[in-house]
């Protein structure tokens, strides 16, 4: 079939779909107008249960901690295929790095800005359980460092900081953190992943319990994920640079 | 007890996932094997474990600790009953199988392969315990992505790259599709657990919300169990990944998504639709007869060993899913009987392709005509043997079992002969290439079949998806390789004489089928009552049906054997036009297979729009 005749198929085929959908949209209650049992029962109970003020990350990290397994795993899963997809696929041995000549102004600029973003990825993942915030966002945003690194032009920095080896491993070892947790606890007695630090005080950094060193593991699985994605793609985006053969 | 070790399903494959990840790199290369094979055995013995386990009632495990609170589910939780769990071990049984197959079968493997095989071990558990419609999709996209980079491990070749992204595009829109279902749901009733979605749509006749999220729910789920006309990646996918993990998705992989459905329908759908359950039953049948009869008949259409197993799957997939729709404790209990016994069979086959591939030099059965008539291939042509007639629903063996339960169920008598037709039709697919390879019998050429696209057959050649191997090891070890393949079998046909096997899944498919008792269990926690126990022999009628199916199989593999030149069959020239009309649907277009998709979804929208009331 060629473009333009399924072009021609589908617009028939996505009205009817886009009405399809708009039906049942249309059961949906109004906005705003009620409230779910669910929703209902978190939004009275979950700081007193858990003492912290960010209910979102409560629900992450200690009511829904499966899921949020389950999505770093994914997370983890996704970066390890590419990596295993791109590191086969590149045959050659890789040539020497190479910086890649920018101006003065864009390396101090973006030079002064690292520690500034690996500050605030931190600060969102320290937070993460008071202000909104945690370590998912907070892991993508220490993981942006690392590609301003190379955007400041120092491609060999970047890959001299982000070893292989070095960021597998953290990867890793935020991920195993996270299920290791849970592994203890209920090696420890208790439900897989049950909250039974102690909650301290509300509105404290030393408050949440596991929440806050689930939050911590994320946060570096995250970080890592997110360097070594870069990383990956980095080295095969110089590939295609000119000059990048002739080495 | 046996419920302090339900997390360890997913845990302990994703914390060995993990650190292997980690620190696999700077360890010999048999520690990452060693442990991949004990953790995917230990997750066996624990599926086997909760399988007797929860045979009186399910086990309700809640993560966390956190239990419903005045019918609200606060947390998520694990529903482990007979049926799931019996697939858990199905599922950890293939990944050991797969795994003692890649220690051997690889001659180099990046520490990365085994995290990514423990990963999607992972997700499948996970994906048959939950009993959280949001968790079920964290588990469904855990399985996908670890998919998407396992079937695309032999990088370098052209048709794995595409055959992998048509799995990802066209499964990834499935994955839309079931979120957007649990988007409505949850906006409906402001619930993600089942049991408690099953309480708040209740047993008001279903509105537009409701027909349209159980609408994007089914084909999202039917998406990555390959029913017609979602099916259109699965060949394209599952006849490129290297045969370690082809084993796992053709065994069980797609067919867990059947499972998942029905656990769907009852917990969280039969109670609204339970007024229209014959619209609903109609509606899946049409697309499980689909499937068979489509995948039957592609099956028989093709050259290439890897697609005919892929196009097997799809049409078994098809009986399955009938089975599953004909919404009684019987074809429950026979679908998933099946899904065992034909998975067991279906891995076993794949990893006799590969060492065929690997010692004969093709995946091709024209190419290969004749090649395997040496006594070193006589192991390999057994199991071939054994799976054809397997497929065939074999009496008194373990598929025949299982489709002697659909069979004797109630509900409309018209789809089984049907369905019996399509497993003859695979069968003599397998018969008819088993006996042209180990035999040499039939000609070396036929119009009517497709041999995978570029590829002449060369020796030395791997097959798609394979891993390159040096020429002179091909003979090395191929016993060892056989071993695993050769239990499989033997499991599945041993499946039949486990005492009361069938009588105990019909007990456990009719305490599945009672929805409000599940979710008082889940919601409030009071034990169910024991269920009343069940017995069950085939009936002569399932015995007939079964023996004639074998019967058609080996008649149609020798008729599809005779040489076309000898005499030209009016019925040959009759049958090649639509031959290639439905081949030419199959092109490998992603946007031909998106259009399908969303045809599929109107159809099937449409026909439930009008009959569910």
């Amino acid at each position: 079939m060629n473009t333009r005749t399924r072009a021609l198929l589908f617009l028939p085929l996505g009205a009817a779909l886009a009405a399809f959908l708009l039906w049942g949209l249309a059961g949906l209650p109004d906005f705003g107008s009620t409230q779910g049992p669910y929703a209902r029962y978190l939004a009275r109970h979950a700081t007193a249960q858990r003492h912290v003020t960010n209910v979102p990350t409560s629900i992450v990290f200690d009511y829904r901690a499966l899921d949020t397994l389950g999505e770093e795993l994914i997370l983890f899963t996704c970066v390890m295929g590419t990596a295993l997809l791109l590191r086969s696929s590149r045959e050659a041995e890789e040539q020497r790095p190479s910086d890649r000549p920018t101006s003065a102004a864009q390396r101090h600029l973006v030079s002064l800005l690292i520690p500034v973003t690996v500050l605030l990825g931190l600060w969102t993942i320290s937070y993460g359980y008071l202000t909104p915030g945690g370590g998912f966002q907070g892991g993508v945003v220490c993981g942006a460092a690392a590609l301003m690194l190379w955007a400041a032009g120092g491609y060999r920095d970047h890959r001299a900081l982000t070893p292989t080896g070095l960021v597998d491993a953290a990867e890793g070892l935020g991920a195993a953190a996270y299920i290791g947790l849970g592994l203890a606890v209920l090696a420890a007695g208790h439900a897989f992943l049950a909250n039974v630090l102690p909650l301290g005080s509300t509105g404290t950094l030393a408050s949440g319990g596991t929440i806050a060193v689930l939050n911590w593991a994320t946060g570096l699985e995250v970080s890592a994920a997110t360097v070594l994605v870069f990383h990956e793609f980095l080295k095969e985006y110089v590939q295609t640079l000119p000059g990048a053969a002739e080495d | 007890m046996a419920a302090d070790l339900v997390p360890l399903t997913v845990a302990a494959p994703l914390v060995a996932a993990a650190l292997l990840a980690a620190l696999a790199q700077f360890l010999p290369r048999w520690v990452p094997d060693l442990t991949a094979i004990v953790v995917a055995a230990g997750v066996t013995a624990l599926g086997v474990l909760l399988t007797l386990a929860s045979r009186a009632h399910p086990i309700v495990y809640w993560f966390g600790g956190w239990r419903p609170a005045g019918g609200t589910a606060l947390g998520i939780d694990f529903v482990v009953e007979p049926l799931s769990a019996s697939l858990v071990a199905l599922t950890g049984l293939l990944t050991t199988t797969s795994l003692v197959f890649s220690w051997r079968y690889f001659e180099e493997v990046g520490h990365l392969y085994h995290a990514l095989v423990l990963a999607l071990l992972a997700g499948m558990a996970g994906f048959a315990l939950s009993g959280d419609l949001f968790n079920i999709f964290v588990w469904f996209e855990l399985m996908s992505v670890s998919a998407y980079a396992l079937c695309g491990y032999q990088i370098h070749q052209s048709a794995v790259v595409q055959g992998a992204i048509n799995f990802t595009v066209v499964n990834s829109t499935g994955a839309f599709t079931l979120l957007l279902g649990i988007v409505l749901v949850y906006g409906r009733t402001g619930a993600l657990n089942l049991a408690e979605i099953g309480e708040a749509l209740g047993s008001r006749p279903p509105d537009g919300l409701v027909t349209v999220a159980f609408t994007l729910i089914t084909t999202g789920l039917l998406v990555k169990a390959g029913a017609v006309p979602f099916h259109f990646w699965l060949s394209d996918a599952y006849a490129v990944a290297p045969a370690p993990v082809g084993a796992l998705f053709t065994g069980i992989m797609s067919d867990l998504a059947y499972h998942t459905f029905a656990r769907v329908y009852w917990d969280g759908f039969s109670g609204a639709l339970g007024s229209a359950s014959a619209a609903v039953r109609d509606g899946l049948l049409a697309l499980g007869v689909a499937s068979a009869v489509i995948g039957a008949v592609m099956c028989l259409l093709q050259a290439d060993l890897k697609r005919q197993l892929a196009f097997l799957t799809v049409s078994h997939g098809g009986v399955f899913l009938a089975g599953i729709a004909l919404l009684t404790p019987r074809g429950l209990a026979g679908a998933t009987l099946f899904v065992i016994t034909d998975g067991l069979l279906k891995a076993a086959l794949f990893l006799t392709f590969a060492t065929v591939v690997r010692s004969l030099g093709s995946g091709d059965e024209l190419a290969l005509h004749g090649r395997g008539r040496t006594p070193r291939e006589a192991l390999p042509a057994l199991i071939f043997l054994c799976c054809a007639l397997g497929f065939a629903a074999l009496p008194p063996f373990g598929t025949f079992l299982s489709a002697a339960l659909i069979h004797d169920s109630p509900g409309p008598g018209w789809p089984f002969p049907v369905l019996a037709a399509c497993l003859a039709v695979t069968s003599a697919a397998f018969l008819r290439a088993g006996a042209r390879i180990f035999l040499g019998w039939g000609p070396r050429h036929d119009p009517l079949l497709t041999s995978a696209p570029g590829k002449p057959g060369e020796p030395g050649e791997p097959g798609d998806g394979e891993p390159d191997h040096g020429g002179g090891g091909a003979a090395r070890g191929r016993t060892a390789l056989l071993i695993p393949a050769l239990a499989l079998v033997a499991a599945a046909y041993a499946t039949a004489f486990v005492p009361g096997v069938a009588a105990e899944f019909i007990t456990a498919s009719h305490s599945f089928e009672q929805p409000r008792q599940t979710a008082h269990q889940v919601l409030t926690g009071h034990l169910p009552p024991s269920p009343p126990s069940a017995s069950y022999t085939p009936t002569p009628g399932a015995w007939t049906t079964a023996a004639a199916a074998t019967a058609a199989a080996l008649a149609l593999a020798a008729v599809s054997l005779r040489t076309p030149g000898s005499r030209p069959g009016r019925l040959r020239r009759v049958l090649v036009p639509p031959a290639k009309a439905l081949k030419s649907l199959h092109d490998g277009e992603v946007g031909d297979y998106t259009l399908w998709f969303t045809t599929g979804l109107l159809a099937l929208g449409l026909a439930w729009t009008l009959t569910l009331r």
